[in-house]
């Protein structure tokens, strides 16, 4: 029998909406971040501009990256760079022109078990609120008319 | 401080041993772990007592260990003030704010056992001898109504406490998104 240490009976385990909690919730699923631009960093002016970005999963490797600079509406694969390792970060990188207006930088990862990473309301749908750890949904980033980039929830 | 250093077998020592020794002769880096090392090993409480050292204490006992050890951030009814919430939240988990805490949510008592141990007081952790444990332990158990104010709590007694989630887990069974 596992020891039920703490954090692995009340930190790595995750409470679903019936009362019932997931033990133990130590994987992490396929989830990716894009680290150029994103939040804090601002484009100096419209122009060529290279996404660039991070995925990983804990169920293998990352066999696809895909990028939307409209918030979701369309998606664009990004090329993988080497090396791609399982339960490694994985780079990607997607050419971009900024045409100076306001746009929502998304990524999403899709690992070589054929898992797709989820948006936020995926995740709620299936969870409820009261999970903490593990939050993979795509994650966005606004790019403002000033070239300013900030968090966003799309 | 009353730690004892835990039981190696001898056999797995050996095997991981040659292996090390092997690495750090090519490598010049690291160390093989002395058994006082290792001991950090039988530091570990298991649910069915196992780990659990001698010793013994009651609530009532507890009690003044708690106020004067640990209230000052867990608040005096160990309901929290700056720190986490330690008694509480009992049939809040299907709500829609969920109270997660010790008496809500944890499996094991024993886990209070060894998570004291290790990291409370929280500038001090290490401090308190295995009474005071036991006793402290003894006295959040009374704060949830699962022992009695003179229970004595030891090794013997402590794993057979119930804790009410006991049942509240089922096996990760993600991914429960996406392809
Ligand atoms: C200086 C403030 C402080 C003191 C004093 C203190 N604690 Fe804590 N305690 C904390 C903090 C902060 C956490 C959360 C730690 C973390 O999550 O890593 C915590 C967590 C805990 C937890 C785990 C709660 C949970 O829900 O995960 C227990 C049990 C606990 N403390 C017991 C004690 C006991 C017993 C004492 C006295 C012997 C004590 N603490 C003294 C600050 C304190």
């Amino acid at each position: 029998m596992p020891s039920m240490a703490r954090d692995e009976t009340s930190k790595y385990t995750d409470l679903l909406p019936d009362g019932k909690a997931r033990q133990f919730t130590l994987v992490m699923d396929a989830k990716s971040v894009i680290t150029r631009p994103s939040g804090e960093q601002k484009l100096d002016r419209p122009g060529f501009c290279e996404i660039r970005g991070l995925a990983w999963s804990g169920r293998g490797a990352i066999s696809r990256v895909e990028v939307s600079t409209d918030g979701g509406g369309s998606w664009t694969d990004a090329e993988i760079e080497g090396p791609r390792y399982a339960k490694s970060f994985t780079r990607f990188r997607s050419p971009w022109r900024w045409d100076g207006r306001r746009h929502v930088l998304m990524s999403r990862a899709t690992d070589d078990t054929g898992y797709v990473q989820p948006t936020l309301a995926a995740l709620l749908e299936a969870r409820g609120r009261a999970t903490i750890y593990h939050n993979n949904r795509i994650k966005a980033w606004e790019v403002h008319e000033s070239g300013e980039v900030t968090n966003v929830e799309a | 401080m009353s730690r004892r250093s835990g039981l190696i077998p001898a056999a797995l020592i050996v095997v991981a041993g040659a292996a090390i020794a092997a690495e750090s002769e090519r490598t010049g880096l690291g160390h093989q772990a002395t058994a006082e090392e290792l001991g950090a090993a039988g530091y570990t409480v298991f649910p069915d007592g196992k780990g659990l050292p001698q010793g013994q204490g009651t609530a009532r006992e507890g009690k003044a260990v708690y106020q004067q050890f640990c209230a000052a951030c867990h608040g005096r009814s160990a309901q929290g003030e700056d720190a986490a919430a330690l008694v509480g939240g009992r049939g809040s988990l299907t709500s829609e704010r969920p109270r997660k805490t010790v008496e809500s949510y944890w499996p094991y008592a024993t886990t209070l056992w060894d998570y004291i141990r290790r990291s409370m007081p929280y500038e001090s952790p290490g401090s308190l001898t295995n009474d005071e444990i036991y006793g402290v332990v003894a006295h959040f158990l009374d704060l949830m109504n699962l022992v009695g104010e003179d229970d004595v709590l030891d090794r013997e007694s402590l794993p057979k406490v119930e804790m009410p989630n006991r049942d509240g887990f089922v096996p990760d069974d993600r991914p429960d998104t996406g392809g």
